[in-house]
């Protein structure tokens, strides 16, 4: 395993060259000017010149690239173009924002989606069953926004249950105005997940070795939680390996409409405002993130399924 | 099994626990203005965010100028802030001699090593650091506008600090000296009107160098100024908490205002020490239903209401009942702004058809725009000057402003296009959001009406703004706010050598319009320069290198409690104005 895990970090290099490469043309070709948003309204060709020098953007693509790939390989990005804060520091600081939301709302939505799945399984063909297909197939269809329009407007306007939006830094301060998007959250990710987990659920369930378990006497709880789910959990830890990445980058939507001041807000304005040493962070941190969740999940598959052998 | 019982207990923990989520009013800012921020707010360094607005309003309660707008005066006009009086000023206006209050201190930071964190006494030399901070480089202000070719020798310093790399602070500047600690005289190039103007402005406010010294880059998360509110904290994104100073200097609400603001109860207060609050939260509110729940909740004192909620707050230009029945005020506010779709000049075949022009203005329903974009809230804009503005005209009609289909399709036919035939396709650039797009698209509809095609390009901002500075653009839409309450600031935007990448969009270049925009450039405010002003505005009517639309209006709501507010958004520093009226808070904020 040790050789198949050095051979996969290896892997990374060229993965992460590649985003580096693809993250540059796409920003020199449609990422704008951003001495024109620095400069604002009055500023001459004079201070174009000046500025695009200082932020190296008339030296030579190939040299803007080679200092690209140096600030990738220091980790250091330097400051935002647009608010002059230091990368790091935005990055420490929007990451705790993003990760208090996703993770609580993503296990919930996990753990939710799986019982769920097994739940629909042991009702399967039944009256809840093809109701629950029909509200998650509706659940799919509605956007997140229509969710977070109407769940903010009744639940924290009219009904006052929770704030209508803002955020604490302190952890014990900033729970309560995490409930309400993590709500929304878990009921986006319900719809498709629990579709996704119910079938690979039922394509166990009439497996052979389900019908001997029967066969033995165990009881349906037994069958399910200790039979079925072990061996549905390889599709499943797939499908959460590929969700882990946008975790990073929190719910832009959420983000947004609640006053959470995590990353995936900070990601857009960077957009917004071409600060490109922000995109560049964000770009190359994410996809380290994304390449290491699917190195996790393939470890996982040998922990989960004794029969798979990473070599 | 799970029994009935437990079902309930758990049911009735559930909502326990959510009652805990409300947000619970702190006690520690009962006395506190909660203002909303439409806007992320970028760094408190003036000298760096000059030109933020939102910024400008947080910064605006931290930092002051040497003048201020009167909070209650209309027409606007300036007076005296950390200027002892107003100032002394030269036959020929060149010289400006200030004398600085004695007794102003910034505000208590660990930056001032020699009072052990004790905040140190405004001088003259302060303004003298702070502007050239501002012509220094090495900060690509965006607020240098102000000062460069205007005082004299400030753009000679900079381009000198720009031959050999780094701004010399201890090489004077022609034009700016303290000959004792409370002198300041500023000698200017050539006479400039708007100085007392451009004093008010964030680029013009006194930093200490001490902070700046001590933060480095750094200092916009640590602003230290001598206004009525200190720096608390700030999670980004999110809110910013100001609180009053304890060694504000002595300033007064105002005791004159106009007629009207004796009923409306804005001179309750009038000569009471400044602040009348504890501090403000800034909360940065960038979407738009959340701005409106939190002002309906009460959680903010006022709100801009949002086009989308126009309707379910006022009916016949009248704020609803149910909502008038809370205690909210509804108020209306004509913006110093002029919305209009520019027109490259450089563009072969726009910029040489002046009937081609005339007939896309004519073809322009701007009273339809004001209905469909902006709830009605707005006045067709004759020319480029809106009203409260020193120069503007009430009396002026602009002859082409006038929607009538017939005479359009006569000039266009004039201009060698009948039903726009020979016409290539036009492109109108918009950038990312609805509004601006169904704007474009509307746009495209009455142009189609003519004959006229034009193909919309939705852009992201940054990719519009290239296409803008680097002249690429052929028409798009685009919003103009006043820096300043002179029609300078308007008249600029058609200076042929404001070209792109300045304010002039679209690059109109009259060589006419520019003579007589250098003579009014030292001009005072008066009848001899606003017959000039006109003059300019009937040559740009005439030309219509932009198709004027609108001059915006706003519609705030306000909670009952919250008391003196009156919008002026170019006077920034107006926080310390606001007052609680604690008793109508605790009667108001439930009914909400």
């Amino acid at each position: 395993m040790f050789s198949y895990i050095v051979r996969r970090v290896l892997y990374v290099i060229p993965i992460l060259f590649g985003v580096t490469l693809i993250t540059f043309v796409l920003f020199n070709l449609v990422g704008g000017n951003p001495v024109y948003q620095r400069l604002g309204k009055h500023g001459s060709e004079a201070e174009v010149k000046i500025l695009s020098h200082e932020l190296g953007l008339d030296l030579p693509l190939h040299q803007q690239y080679v200092f690209y790939l140096k600030q990738c390989l220091t980790f250091n990005f330097g400051r935002s173009w647009s608010t002059n804060q230091r990368i790091f520091e935005m990055l420490q600081n929007g990451i705790g924002a993003s990760l208090s939301l996703a993770i609580p709302g993503f296990a919930a939505g996990i753990i939710l989606s799986i019982l769920i799945s097994l739940a629909l399984s042991f009702f399967r063909n039944t009256f809840v069953d093809r109701a629950m297909v029909v509200f998650c197939l509706a659940g799919i269809s509605i956007s997140m926004l229509v969710y977070i329009i109407c769940f903010q407007y009744f639940l924290s306007y009219k009904l006052g249950i929770f704030p209508i939006s803002g955020y604490e830094t302190s952890i014990d301060g900033r729970w309560q105005y995490l409930i309400l998007p993590m709500i929304i959250w878990v009921i986006v990710s319900l719809g498709s997940d629990v579709l996704l987990y119910r079938t690979i659920v039922l394509d166990e369930v009439f497996q052979d070795y389900v019908r001997t378990a029967r066969a033995k006497g165990l009881t349906e709880k037994v069958v399910l939680l200790k039979h079925v789910l072990k061996n549905a959990m390889i599709p499943i830890i797939t499908n959460i390996a590929l969700e882990i990445p946008f975790l990073y980058t929190g719910s832009l939507l959420l983000e947004a409409f609640f006053g959470i001041p995590g990353l995936g807000g900070m990601t857009v304005q960077a957009l917004n405002n071409s600060d490109f040493p922000v995109i560049k962070a964000m770009t190359y941190i994410g996809s380290i993130v994304y390449v290491f969740s699917n190195l996790i999940s393939d470890i996982a598959y040998a922990v989960v399924d004794p029969r798979i052998k990473l070599e | 099994m799970i029994s009935r019982s437990n079902i309930f207990i758990a049911l009735a923990v559930w909502v326990t626990l959510l009652q805990g989520c409300t947000r619970k009013d702190d006690p520690q800012f009962a006395n506190y203005i909660n203002e909303p921020v439409k806007s992320q707010v970028r760094g408190l360094d003036p000298t760096i965010s000059a030109s933020d607005l939102y910024t400008g309003l947080v910064m605006g309660q931290i930092y002051e100028g040497l003048m201020q707008y009167a909070y209650l005066e209309r027409p606007v006009k300036v007076e005296p802030l950390l200027s002892d009086g107003m100032p002394e000023i030269s036959k020929g206006n060149l010289v400006y001699k200030f004398k600085i209050r004695k007794g102003i201190f910034f505000h208590d930071d660990p930056s001032f090593k020699a009072t052990n964190g004790k905040g140190r006494e405004l001088e003259a030399a302060d303004f003298i650091y702070s502007w050239k901070r501002l012509a220094d480089p090495a900060y690509h202000s965006d607020g240098f506008w102000i000062f460069d070719g205007k005082v004299k020798g400030i753009t000679k310093w900079r381009e000198d600090a720009i031959k050999i790399g780094k701004a010399d602070y201890s090489k004077p500047i022609e034009g700016l000296s303290a000959p004792d600690k409370y002198t300041l005289v500023i000698t200017l190039a050539k006479p400039f009107p708007q100085l007392l103007y451009v004093l008010t402005m964030t680029g013009a406010w006194a930093l200490p160098h001490e902070a700046i010294e001590n933060y480095g880059g750094e200092f916009q998360n640590h602003p230290v100024g001598t206004g009525p509110y200190k720096f608390r904290s700030w999670v980004r994104n999110s809110k910013i908490i100001l609180d009053r100073n304890p060694n504000y200097h002595d300033d007064h609400y105002p005791t004159k205002g106009e007629p009207e603001d004796m009923n409306r109860g804005l001179l309750t207060d009038a000569g009471k020490k400044l602040p009348l609050n504890d501090g403000v939260i800034f909360w940065e509110l960038v979407e738009d239903q959340p701005r409106w729940l939190n002002f309906r909740k009460g959680e903010t004192d006022w709100v801009e209401i949002p086009k989308d909620s126009f309707d379910s707050a006022v009916k016949k230009d009248e704020l609803i009942d149910e909502i008038k029945k809370q205690g909210v005020e509804l108020q209306k506010w004509t913006e110093p702004d002029l919305t209009f779709d520019a027109l490259n000049m450089e563009d072969p075949i726009l910029g040489k058809n002046k009937y081609l022009r005339q007939a896309m203005m004519m073809a322009r329903d701007s009273a339809a725009v004001i209905q469909k974009f902006y709830n009605g809230r707005a006045i067709i804009a004759q020319g480029p000057i809106p009203p409260e503005i020193a120069g503007y005209n009430p009396n002026f009609k602009n002859p082409l402003k006038v929607f009538n289909l017939v005479k359009a399709k006569e000039l266009l036919k004039k201009a060698g296009y009948p039903d726009g035939k020979g016409l290539p396709e036009f492109v109108y650039d918009t950038y990312g959001g609805t509004t601006s797009r169904q704007l474009g698209e509307f746009f495209q509809h009455e142009m189609a009406q003519l004959g006229i095609k034009i193909k919309i390009h939705d852009n992201t901002w940054p990719e519009f703004m290239d296409k803008q500075k680097k002249r690429k653009s052929q028409m798009f839409g685009m919003a103009w706010s006043a820096d300043y309450p002179d029609a300078e600031n308007f008249l600029q935007l058609f200076y042929g050598p404001n070209g792109s990448p300045g304010p002039n969009a679209s690059n109109y270049n009259n060589p006419e319009f520019n003579k007589l925009y250098e003579q009014t450039a030292v001009m005072q405010d008066g009848p001899a320069r606003n017959a000039i002003y006109q003059k300019m505005v009937d040559i740009v009517a005439e030309d219509c290198p932009y198709i004027f639309d609108a001059h915006r209006k706003t519609y705030t709501l306000n909670n009952g409690w919250f008391k003196n507010f009156k919008r002026n958004l170019i006077n920034l520093g107006y926080i310390k104005y606001y007052r609680i009226d604690q008793q109508a808070k605790k009667e108001l904020k439930p009914k909400l």
